[in-house]
């Protein structure tokens, strides 16, 4: 069968997506290839924050970057992606969690996130209107942190992939990974099309490990089901995306475009496996924890609720590197936080497959490395 | 006679059968997609009004067979409950 793309992508969330784009715009001819429709995974799960506040040097200065992108956006890919810099406010409710907060805004400051800062009760309520603040001693704030809308963001890009001469296939999945000789060679679908490209780039979120298994390469990545809702929209409240760490704590923000409320929290204990089912537990929790931060809240409706897979390395940080099969590719693993690393990940893989370097970008994000150590802030 | 740009499917969300058509020109063939790219059936009603009508243009356009074609999932609550009774309950 005749060769007819450069680069096959498998997985349409927003790590296929971006790392497509800029791989078209560097001139080779991409195939995506999702199993489902565009954001059926992880992506389109994701409650759409956006935020700098991590604790690792990759990871700020990649999300310094795709901040850049994302207010950028509208005028790159032609369409709204709703990027609103909303801020986010980490709660800190005991000394100990002040401590860590501050120790990781020098930190952030050090590699260039210059308008994260500590925030007192007071301000932390003059910034988040209506925020209980009993007991609170204070917060991380960075209000160049924002939100946009994940499904415009990986539509935006699969369109220019298309109008950049590449294909997108959905409903289209892989069973099998070509190779020969050490080298990938293509792919083969579960309706057995045969495609064939010098280059293979698994990008599938919650099913990386599968689809490297595939290839022989084993992928250290674990789902993990994390539940979601969303209410109705109402007047915009100004109020950050608001992060409560505590073990009944969440996370929420409201949608600058529609005034939609959406919010998640991280269950106890964890959930692994691939399972996206929703929990009426979460459906009477979440809501207690959305109001124990914002009383006033109270008579807004809650419209759906949903889940989707964090998709999580052993020590919090992405996978981005070659694999041992020559021309095969990992970009995975982005632990719940591929959404907002995405635009920055797909430039770095680009540039990363165009150079042919043999060393990953990141060396934390090396595919064979020593996992032990975390992510402070997952 | 009303023309695409002005017929409204989803109610909710104002999407119009414009909207609609421009997401299967652009290569969707579910209502799935056509939701996420559109928000068509992701209001208040979740749905209710629109489902069928996404469909039936899906169907027309495309040649589905209705029988054949892959509802949308459907997500509780089931109608709108505000967050106080929920936490409440």
């Amino acid at each position: 069968m005749p060769k007819s793309t450069d680069i096959i992508i498998i997985g349409g969330g927003i790590i296929g997506a971006a790392t497509g784009y800029y791989l078209s715009r560097a001139g080779y001819r991409v195939q995506l290839i999702e199993k489902g429709y565009l954001c059926a995974g992880s992506t389109g799960r994701c409650i759409g924050g956006i935020r700098q506040q991590f604790t690792s040097e990759g990871s700020i200065k990649l999300m310094l970057e795709s901040v850049r992108h994302f207010s950028d956006m509208k005028e790159e890919l032609g369409i709204d992606v709703h990027w609103h810099p909303g801020g986010y406010l980490f709660l800190a409710h005991s000394p100990e969690k002040q401590e860590a907060f501050l120790a990781n805004i020098a930190v952030q400051q050090g590699f260039g996130l210059k308008d994260v800062r500590w925030v007192d009760a007071y301000q932390a309520g003059q910034i988040a209107p209506g925020l209980n603040i009993d007991g609170l001693l204070g917060g991380s704030y960075c209000p160049s942190d924002g939100q946009a809308y994940p499904f415009a963001v990986v539509n935006g890009y699969a369109e220019k992939i298309k109008s950049l001469g590449g294909i997108v296939n959905t409903f289209t999945e892989v069973t099998a990974i070509l190779q020969s000789g050490g080298r990938v060679q293509g792919v083969k679908t579960v309706a057995g099309a045969e495609y064939q490209a010098d280059i293979v780039i698994n990008a599938a979120g919650p099913w990386a490990r599968e689809v490297g298994l595939m290839a022989g390469i084993e992928v250290p990545v674990e789902p993990e089901r994390h539940e979601a809702l969303i209410t109705e929209g109402v007047d915009y409240l100004n109020i950050p995306m608001l992060v409560d760490y505590r073990a009944d704590g969440g996370y929420f923000q409201q949608f600058r475009h529609n005034g939609q409320f959406i919010g998640c929290y991280s269950p106890i204990p964890n959930v692994p496996g691939h399972s996206t089912a929703s929990s009426y537990e979460f459906l009477q929790e979440m809501p207690k924890r959305m109001l124990k931060l914002v009383p006033a809240l109270g008579p807004v409706k809650v419209l759906r609720q949903w889940s989707g897979s964090y998709e999580n390395t052993p020590d919090g940080n992405p996978i981005l590197d070659r694999s041992p099969l020559d021309g095969f590719y990992v970009i995975a693993g982005m632990c719940g936080h591929g959404f907002m690393l995405g635009p920055a990940i797909g430039r770095m893989a680009a540039d990363f497959i165009k150079n042919g370097a043999k060393e990953p970008p990141v060396a934390e994000f090396a595919l064979e490395r020593d996992f032990s150590s975390q992510e402070a802030m997952k | 006679m009303a023309n695409n740009d002005d017929k409204i499917i989803c109610r909710c969300e104002d999407i119009t059968e414009a909207e609609v058509l421009r997401a299967i020109e652009q290569g969707t063939a579910t209502a799935d997609e056509v939701k996420r790219l559109t928000r068509a059936g992701m209001g208040h009603c979740q749905g209710r009004t629109c489902r069928r009508l996404v469909n039936q243009i899906l169907a027309r356009k495309l040649g589905q067979n209705p029988e054949d074609q892959k509802p949308v999932t459907q997500r509780s609550p089931l109608q709108p409950i505000s967050l106080k009774i929920l936490a409440d309950s």
